[in-house]
């Protein structure tokens, strides 16, 4: 069955087998070709492709039609040029994303370059700076340095401690609260530039539960608030203003990052 | 586009086979071209290679519609003769275009595709949309036809 249906096909072959050898598609073809060449049939039917492919190339061009060939241009896609390739609405497309994502994932890495323990609580405070007003604040008229005690006794919190750059500023109001990981935050609020001052616990190592200390002053931004962060005693105090790195920068001392 | 997929000179041989007909296939030629060259400007020329004959082979198609089409008869077959080669010679160009424009369809598009010489038989298959076994069937009864034909003229002219 199977031979019968080879021979068939072998026989399809023959029957559409190219004039020229240039066109001698594929193997199966030359297979066929080269299987039968020398046949008296076979170079019957070649002699005879031959001389009818021979009288058709005689077919005269009327000169109103050759006129086309002198302008092949006018029917040839017009080439593919950098500048249409870039203007390509789907390479513009994927061009596009890949920017945006380029762009993303650049952001992304830069903002972790500049994290470090506690960065992430730093950004939530940023933003509860950002809405607060000071009316919802305990007024407290005092310097921000002897808030510390305030904090102790009061609430039970120790080392929650202004550091000397920020102690003697004198604050209008002040409060302690819950953020949403049932951490205890102290909210100072100063006359100086209406900045306002975080104190925070620092983070800690989940599997020992070490502090994860770091030096100096590390900044964080948060949609036009700066805050400027340091560690102490497991305390993480941050100093917080609308504005840039700048303003701030007059008020720290020692190493900033 | 390469050269050989936009092959002028055999395209209108092409359309000339199918029509029989230097005016008609002129008419589709220029027709064609001038399509072509509108989609090029426009910049939506197709990417298929050989889509020029594809076009003017339907343009042919629809053409020859409205012809007068030839009745269905058994037309006679003979074996391919060692002379043949000789006979055909003796014919001129317009004689046989009329002879493969007369043949039904799909018979006449795949005796003009084949004997201009310039597809192999995988591009016949895409440009005329066959089957292998149609393509070996037209070609070879259309060889069969021919020789029929050439002897009937050749026993013809020696009588006379």
């Amino acid at each position: 069955m199977r031979t019968l249906r080879l021979l068939r096909r072998r026989r399809a072959l023959l029957n559409c087998a190219p004039i020229s050898h240039d066109h001698l598609a594929d193997r199966s073809m030359r297979a066929a070709v080269s299987r039968e060449d020398g046949s008296d049939g076979f170079v019957n039917q070649q002699n005879f492709d031959r001389a009818v492919a021979e009288l058709i190339r005689l077919v005269p061009i009327p000169a109103e039609s050759a006129e086309w060939f002198l302008d092949k241009g006018a029917i040839r896609g017009p080439k593919w040029t950098w500048r249409r390739i870039l203007l390509n609405p789907a390479v513009l497309a994927i061009s596009i994303a890949l920017l945006v994502i380029a762009g993303v994932f650049t952001f992304q890495v830069l903002g972790r370059l500049n994290d470090f323990p506690g960065s992430a609580t730093a950004r939530k405070l940023l933003t509860v700076a950002g809405s607060t007003r000071s009316v919802t604040l305990d007024p407290v008229s005092a310097e921000a340095g002897t808030l510390s005690d305030l904090f102790f006794m009061k609430h039970g919190l120790e080392h929650y401690d202004v550091p000397d750059e920020f102690a003697d500023f004198r604050t209008i109001g002040c409060r302690v609260f819950d953020d949403d990981e049932s951490q205890r935050i102290a909210q100072i609020w100063v006359a100086e530039k209406r900045m306002q001052f975080f104190l925070f616990p620092a983070e800690r190592d989940t599997k020992t539960g070490a502090v994860l200390a770091f030096p100096g002053w590390r900044y964080v931004h948060q949609e036009g608030w700066i805050g400027a962060v340091t560690e102490h005693n497991g305390v993480c105090f941050m100093a917080v203003l609308q504005g840039r790195e700048k303003d701030l920068e007059p008020y720290l001392s020692g190493p900033k990052q | 586009m390469s050269d050989r997929k936009q092959n002028l000179p055999q395209l209108y041989r092409f359309c000339f086979l199918m029509l029989g007909d230097s005016r008609k296939a002129q008419e589709v030629f220029n027709t064609t071209l001038r399509e072509a060259a509108v989609r090029a400007a426009q910049g939506e020329l197709p990417r298929e290679p050989f889509w020029l004959f594809r076009e003017a082979r339907w343009r042919c198609l629809e053409a020859s519609k409205t012809d007068l089409q030839p009745e269905s008869l058994e037309i006679e077959e003979h074996d391919i003769a060692p002379q043949a080669a000789s006979q055909i010679k003796q014919l001129d160009p317009t004689q046989l275009a009329i002879w493969i424009s007369a043949a039904p369809d799909p018979q006449r598009s795949a005796l003009a595709l084949f004997y201009l010489d310039e597809f192999n038989y995988l591009e016949i298959l895409d440009i005329a949309e066959l089957k292998l076994s149609t393509l070996s069937r037209c070609l070879s009864q259309g060889r069969r036809q021919l020789q029929a034909w050439l002897d009937a003229k050749h026993l013809g002219a020696a009588e006379v």
